[in-house]
């Protein structure tokens, strides 16, 4: 499972977190930037509203096309106005969006 | 070429398309018939209105957090994802695009078009 | 007509707002500001349910979700009732949900 501190170590990182399956803010650590812990706590319920809505999404889209591999969601990211927010498994980590790189993102929270 | 061409174009890149925010309006390119398409554009114009309204309240609670408005979204699924920025969106196999290249094409060409929601 | 909906238990605040979010009025107890906020929040919330509604409808393919008649998000001590283009901010345990919902309805159709 990832940590904190291997994601704060990603490019343009500026903030990491874990969270709750209801999306409540367990840990976290802030980088260089205007974020704080009530943004993250925000970012995380976001994140866990659209994973769940992108669930339904999934499994509404396979049952109407025939056509797997959406299902299960296994991350959403918010393009913000400057960062994105990478999340998958209870965890994530805010880029900058000039330098992000999503792979890395998705590949770091999932190992 | 315009950016809906250019994106299907992309190698594994199963479809990409724009619709209107009103939702009366789409178009697109690729491996996805009418109706798919259509049901793409709702969906994705679905989620590009809560991820609006959430950037917007995260942007009341911390003004100038730089997360409003909201540029677009990406949902990972097991082999395909879906990218969306301002009203394109873009179908990709995880295991034959680059989603890194696939948003950086999007955001460079429309990344700060205005994004009034009618 | 807005405003005969603070007579009723438990209603806190009522707002009103137009088709693009524009606030029309508001009335009860919230500052001006929160009362223009709330107006927001409904009209946010309100495309969300209907996109939602939509896909339900779509995926389904059952109809009688659509277009959805309104929403109720409920917290431990308060409630958020909209029908249409007005929202009630209620106290869980002084109000009745259904007789704000009548009146939500009847306000909405004025």
């Amino acid at each position: 499972m990832a940590n904190l501190d291997s994601l704060m170590s990603l490019t343009g990182a500026v903030a990491a977190f874990s969270y709750s399956d209801a999306g409540e803010l367990k840990e976290h650590r802030l980088g260089d930037g205007p974020l704080n812990e009530d943004v993250l706590d925000l970012l995380a319920h976001v994140c866990v509203a659209n994973t769940a809505i992108a669930t339904m999404q999934a499994r509404g889209w396979q049952k109407l096309t025939d056509m797997d591999g959406f299902y299960p969601i296994e991350g959403f990211t918010l393009v913000g106005f400057d960062w994105s927010a990478v999340t998958a498994n209870g965890m994530g980590v805010v880029l900058a969006n000039d330098s992000a790189d999503y792979e890395a993102a998705y590949k770091a929270l999932n190992d | 070429m315009s950016l809906v061409s250019e994106l299907a174009s992309t190698p594994g890149v199963l479809a990409a398309g724009e619709y209107s925010f009103r939702g009366d309006r789409f178009s697109y390119e690729g491996m996805m018939d009418n109706e798919q398409a259509r049901l793409a554009s709702i969906m994705c114009r679905a989620t590009t209105m809560a991820t609006h309204m959430q950037t917007d309240m995260m942007d009341q609670f911390a003004e100038s957090c730089g997360c409003a408005p909201s540029r677009g979204w990406i949902v990972k699924g097991r082999d395909y994802s879906v990218c969306v920025i301002a009203n394109f969106f873009c179908f990709v196999d995880n295991h034959n695009a680059s989603i890194n290249d696939v948003v950086k094409k999007m955001r460079t060409s429309i990344g700060d078009t205005e994004q009034a929601l009618v | 007509m807005l405003k005969k909906l603070l007579v009723l238990d438990g209603v806190m605040a009522v707002a009103k707002f137009r088709d693009d979010g524009s606030f029309v009025e508001g009335y009860g107890m919230m500052p001006d500001e929160q009362l223009v906020g709330l107006a927001k929040f409904a009209h946010d919330y309100k495309r969300m349910v209907q996109g939602n509604a939509d896909q339900l409808s779509m995926f389904a393919q059952v109809r009688g979700w659509t277009p959805p008649g309104g929403w109720i998000v409920r917290g431990p001590g308060m409630s958020v009732l909209s029908v249409s283009n007005v929202v009630a901010v209620v106290n869980n345990q002084e109000t009745s949900i259904n007789e704000v919902m009548q009146e939500l309805r009847d306000a909405a159709n004025y």
